[in-house]
This record gives C-alpha cells, sequence and structure tokens, in this order.
C-alpha cells in the first residue's frame, strides 16, 4: 500500500486526492465499500479508537513521507479534518 | 511542607556492576529472609499475608530507606535518574514482599509520572514533598467496568466557577485511603475519543470530607496484604490548578508515562520468580530423594536451569527495555509493551513449572517454605495490574506492520550504552517519549549486528540463524496481513504475528546484552552458555525443537545456578551477593 515519498518540489498537492485516499484506506481498516464511508463522521463512531489512530499515522506517513504527530487522528477526528490539515502540511511544504 | 535538602537523599548508589559481594543498601535492610527471627523475613511476611495486611516492619524498613525519594526526578531533589536502576530497587522489594513492592512501591510510578511529564512546577514540587516524607499516593486512573479500556472513563470533571467539580468512582484502587496524593483520570468532555480526557491532582487531605469517600476494600486471592480500594467523589470540588496538563491531553500523557510503568514494572516483579527459584533450590539441595537430593535428579536440574535461563532472559529484556526509554524513547511505544506481555508470560510459566519441582510444598501455608505460595499467588496479580497481556499486544499490533516495511534488515544497531549495565545514561526524560514508535526498531537491529554479522560460535551462530529466518517470516507476514489485522479488530493472525516479535525482541535483547557486557566481573555472563541457553528457549517458544548442541551450555547454567544459590547472589543479569 506504501509508495514511495516523491521527490521534493515536484509534488502537485490536491485536496481530492488525499480525501480519497483516505476513505480508502479507512475502508480497508473496516473491510467495508469505500462507499460506506462518510468522510464529515468521526472515526471513532466507526469503532477505529485510540489505538487505531496510531495505524492511521503511520500509513499517512509513509504515503507522503512526512511526520505527523501520533495524535494526528485524535486532534482532527473526521476525514475531511485530516485531509485539510494534511492539505495544509503539504502545500506548506511544498 | 519537606524542605528539599539533595545532599542527603542523594547517597551514591552502587554502580550496576560495581562490587558485587556488597549487597544493595535496601537488600541489606531486609537481611537474611530465610532467618525466623528477622522482622522482615519471608516467615513474618507469610503471617501478614495471612492477615490480609501489610507488614508493618516492611513498611518502616521502606520508610528508613527512604523509597518515595526513589520515585522523584532528581532535579527534584529525589533519586530517579535511570529506569533500569528503579526497577532494581522495587525488584528488591518483590523478592520479599509483593504487596509491599506494588502498594508502597510501584504504586507511586504510576501515580506520579504523569506529573512529572506533565504537571506545572507546583505541582511537580508539591508530590514531590509528599514522596520525599514516603507518604503513599495513589493512581485512580481505571474503573473496573471499563478496564484498560481508559477512553471509556465515566468519571467526570465539570468545571464550575472558577474551580472544577469531580462526580463518580474509581475502583480498584491501590492504596487509595491512604494516600496523600491521588492523581484522577476524569472525562472533561462528552465526545467519543482520546481529547475528552483530563488529568488532576487530588490532596485528599484539601477536599470537603463529605464530598470524596472510600470505596470497601476488594479481597483478592494473592497480594492479599494489599488494600485494594475504591473513590467516589460527589460533587467534589477542586482549584482549577489540579488539571495536569492541559484538558484533553490525559490520554497522550497516559500512553507516554505507561512506557515507563510498563517497563520498570515488568523488571521489577522479577523479584518474586527469584524468590520463588531460590525456595526451589533451598528445598531440592536439601531433600533427598532415591539416595541423592532432588537437584541432582536430571529432569530436575533441567527445569531448574531453565527457569534460570527465563529469568535472564527477562531481565535482558526488561532492562533493554528500561534503558531505551532514556537512549530510544521515540522506540518505547512498542518495547514496553512487548516486554509487559511476554516476561509475566514466561514468568508464569516459569512459576508453574517450580511448583511442579516443589511439590505439596508449593501449596502448603506453613513451614520453611511457605514463601513459594505466596508469591505464587502474588505473581498473577502483579502481571494484571496496570495492563494485561491482550491490551498490550493492541498497542503494538498497530506499528508493527510500519516497523516490517521500513525498519527491519535496514535499521542500524543503537548505541552500545543501551545494553551496557553499567554506563550511566541522562536522567529520564519524559518529555522525549512519544505514543506510537518511529519506523527504527534498533533493537531487532541488534540481531542482525550481533546474532548474524559477530558471532562465531557455531551452536549460538544456528539459533541466530534460526531467528533471523523468524524475522524475515514476520516481515513478510506483516507485510501481507489485511489492513483490518492492523486495527482493534486485529483477528488471532494479528496477536499470534505480534507475540512472535515479542519473541524476536526478547532474544534480540538477550544479544545485546551479552555482546556489549564483555567487562561484566562474573566469567559465567561473558561466556556463550547463557546466551545458548537463552536463544534455544526462545526459539523452542516459536515452534523449533531444542537444539541437542545447546545442553551442555543447560548444564553450565546449572552450575552457576547452584554457585549463586549457595553465596546468596541474584538470579539475574548482574548477580549481586543479596546477603
Amino acid at each position: 500500500m506504501a509508495t514511495s515519498a516523491p521527490a521534493p518540489g515536484t509534488r502537485i498537492v490536491d485536496r481530492e486526492e488525499i480525501r480519497s485516499k483516505l476513505l480508502s484506506l479507512v475502508a480497508s481498516y473496516l473491510e467495508q465499500p469505500v462507499t460506506d464511508i462518510q468522510s464529515d463522521v468521526k472515526l471513532v463512531e466507526y469503532g477505529l479508537d485510540s489505538i487505531f489512530a496510531l495505524t492511521l499515522c503511520g500509513d499517512v506517513e509513509d504515503e507522503y513521507g512526512i511526520e505527523v504527530k501520533s495524535t494526528l487522528a485524535w486532534d482532527h477526528p473526521t476525514v475531511d479534518a485530516i485531509t485539510d490539515h494534511l492539505y495544509d502540511t503539504l502545500t506548506a511544504e511544498a | 511542607m519537606t524542605v528539599i535538602d539533595p545532599s542527603p537523599r542523594q547517597a551514591e548508589r552502587l554502580g550496576p556492576l560495581d562490587e558485587l559481594d556488597t549487597p544493595e543498601p535496601l537488600e541489606a535492610l531486609f537481611g537474611d529472609p530465610a532467618d525466623p527471627g528477622n522482622p522482615v523475613g519471608h516467615q513474618a511476611f507469610v503471617d501478614a499475608d495471612e492477615r490480609g495486611d501489610f507488614l508493618p516492619a516492611g513498611r518502616k524498613t521502606l520508610e528508613s530507606f527512604g523509597i518515595g525519594a526513589e520515585f522523584v526526578p532528581r532535579a527534584l531533589g529525589g533519586r530517579l535518574g535511570q529506569a533500569d536502576d528503579l526497577a532494581r530497587v522495587l525488584r528488591t522489594v518483590f523478592r520479599h514482599d509483593g504487596a509491599l513492592a506494588l502498594g508502597l512501591g510501584a504504586i507511586n510510578l504510576i501515580a506520579s509520572s504523569t506529573v512529572w511529564a506533565a504537571g506545572d512546577a507546583g505541582q511537580r514540587r508539591w508530590l514531590a514533598s509528599v514522596l520525599l516524607d514516603n507518604h503513599p499516593t495513589a493512581g485512580a486512573i481505571t474503573e473496573l467496568a471499563h478496564g484498560d479500556d481508559l477512553s471509556r472513563t465515566r468519571l467526570r470533571a465539570t468545571e464550575r466557577e472558577g474551580g472544577v467539580v469531580l462526580d463518580g468512582r474509581k475502583e480498584v484502587i491501590n492504596n487509595v485511603a491512604r494516600a496523600h496524593a491521588v492523581t484522577v483520570l476524569a472525562r472533561t468532555s462528552e465526545e467519543p475519543g482520546s481529547r475528552s480526557h483530563t488529568l488532576f491532582l487530588v490532596d485528599p487531605a484539601a477536599v470537603p470530607r463529605e464530598r470524596m469517600r472510600f470505596l470497601p476494600r476488594y479481597r483478592t486471592s494473592g497480594m492479599r496484604g494489599t488494600h485494594l480500594g475504591g473513590v467516589e467523589f460527589l460533587d467534589c470540588p477542586l482549584p482549577a490548578s489540579a488539571a495536569v496538563g492541559g484538558y484533553g491531553d490525559a490520554m497522550e500523557t497516559i500512553l507516554r508515562c505507561f512506557q515507563v510503568t510498563k517497563s520498570v514494572a515488568s523488571g521489577a516483579a522479577l523479584g518474586m520468580v527469584d524468590t520463588m527459584l531460590r525456595t526451589v533450590v533451598d528445598f531440592g539441595t536439601q531433600r533427598r530423594l532415591y539416595g541423592r537430593s532432588v537437584t541432582e535428579l536430571p529432569y530436575v536440574e533441567a527445569e531448574l536451569a531453565d527457569v534460570f535461563t527465563d529469568l535472564l532472559i527477562c531481565d535482558a529484556m526488561t532492562t533493554t527495555a528500561c534503558r531505551a526509554l532514556h537512549v530510544l524513547p521515540r522506540q518505547t511505544s512498542v518495547y514496553a509493551a512487548a516486554t509487559k506481555y511476554l516476561v509475566p508470560e514466561i514468568e508464569q510459566h516459569a512459576a508453574d513449572r517450580l511448583a511442579l519441582v516443589l511439590g505439596a510444598r508449593s501449596f502448603l501455608r506453613e513451614g520453611p517454605h511457605a514463601a513459594f505460595q505466596k508469591h505464587f499467588r502474588d505473581l498473577p496479580v502483579a502481571a494484571l495490574a496496570h495492563s494485561g497481556a491482550t491490551v498490550c499486544l493492541a498497542t503494538i499490533i498497530p506499528q508493527l506492520p510500519r516497523l516490517a516495511r521500513r525498519s527491519w534488515f535496514t535499521s542500524s544497531a543503537p548505541e552500545p550504552a543501551l545494553f551496557q549495565l553499567g554506563r550511566p545514561l541522562p536522567d529520564l526524560d519524559f518529555g522525549q517519549l512519544e505514543a506510537n514508535a518511529g519506523p527504527d526498531d534498533q533493537i531487532v537491529a541488534t540481531l542482525l549486528d550481533v546474532g548474524q554479522d559477530r558471532v562465531t560460535d557455531p551452536t549460538l551462530r544456528t539459533l541466530c540463524g534460526r531467528l533471523v529466518d523468524e524475522l524475515r517470516i514476520l516481515r513478510d507476514g506483516w507485510r501481507a496481513l489485511a489492513p483490518r489485522n492492523r486495527t482493534p479488530f486485529a483477528g488471532p493472525v494479528g496477536f499470534e504475528l505480534a507475540e512472535r516479535y515479542a519473541v524476536v525482541l526478547a532474544a534480540s535483547a538477550c544479544l545485546g546484552v551479552w555482546w556489549h557486557n564483555q567487562d561484566h566481573p562474573n566469567p559465567f555472563m561473558r561466556d556463550t552458555a547463557w546466551v545458548v541457553s537463552a536463544l534455544d528457549r526462545l526459539t523452542v517458544r516459536l515452534g523449533h525443537e531444542p537444539l541437542p548442541q545447546a545442553q551442555s551450555a543447560t548444564r553450565q547454567v546449572f552450575a552457576e545456578l547452584l554457585s549463586r544459590h549457595a553465596e546468596h547472589r541474584a538470579f539475574d543479569l548482574i548477580g549481586r551477593r543479596l546477603h
């Protein structure tokens, strides 16, 4: 699932791509069709708790080649919120 | 209020490998436990256990040692510097009595570590003064209905009129009714998730009496002397300054601090198995069967050597986890949980085998071997106290796939100081710990560095080869694992892979400790026998047949066991004289 991070400066940040990547990550943890996951519903409502947040954090770091705080999904509890946070982080880097 | 005067409290600690014929100061205070006239000997502790209370003379011994200072960071006038030093001090107490070690020892670390990590200067000074006066403290973290699932905490804290009001109860809290300081985990928001909880530091003497009441004591099968109680807050007002760290920070603080408590508690509890093994060797060297002493029977010899080896494995794993808090703080989320899972497993199995050797004396509550049954009942209580095996595995499962993808066979070996028992480390820095591990598993990298590249002994090479193969299987297994198995919904396959990882981690710690302590004063610790035995036992745990070549190593381990028993030396990596 992990891809190697693109070289710095070459990244074109697309908010919708981030959102769709996160939705498919969450769907894969839950083994549910991606269409069943709503980006504005809190991840804890899907049963993805504090420990799961560590899984997501590791996958996001590997996917985007950046470091995020281990509390990423605690402070940004929906896919939409994480998307916005990652978008800001990645655009600041680009 | 205590005036903090660091000079008498910072008495020079013996270096771990210095003067191994000199007992540790606390051990010296306990004296010879087998002496029936010793007021803090085994008989006195067995009697106190029968009464279901702490032994008053035991408490006095800890107070005269100044046990509280062990939990206070040196910067605040105490003696807390290195986690492995603290584990060894507590191990001494566990060697004599688990109830005392938990209730007046380890519990202080659970109560105080969150305050050292997240408290303000005033809170830290106050808690330091409580502990330096040797007053008990308590950590009111868990609620019986939710066990280790702390995010479901019900006890509520509401901001009101410039202060805070606590409402709700905490159950199965060690020593809470006697504590002079209590850290309380409370819900501060109804939102689900991990930002809805806050820690509060409570001075029970300062809250209105009618707003705080203690629940009846729970009776227990083991650790009978321990006072497990509960506390109920009834709209109990606290000053706003009671909050430890920011609102919503509690889960993060706890995830970080419990890496310290898990590592130290695992290393400390080994003292109980040390005493159980010593009791069985006492019995076996005295009792004659078929014209020889029991310890001369080959079956008994092998069993006892295996338990001694298990203790060395557990000490290598816990000491490495403790030292990693200083050297590799970014990684200890995985190490501490893997250790707190595997070490109690190994200990329980060892205790079961010792009970078989001891026979009827393993359950007699009187006579010269009665200490055994007490420790045997205490051990499972200590294993569960704080974090059970399942929650420990559930903590590492989400983190291992990443180590498999990015670290194993890639990360480089750690600096040797991680393993060098006599090498001082910088003081514990709670701020360095992280809730989840980075992709840099340097302890397991030691398996490749030492086990693959440096070892020349052919038996050891074979064992290391098995472990490197296992690491490869684990890497492929974690990489292929369905994403669901990396979440709290993981099936048995995730748990099994996590268990096997813990075994490889333990083997790596053994190799690191062996290789990097070639200056150990005891030639046995420099030789290959113990590490061959350790790796043989760990690979058997992974499903391999015991290696026939490892049998001569077992005999050497047994000879060392008898010699340490005769000289009253600890059955650990250090081997210091006990009395």
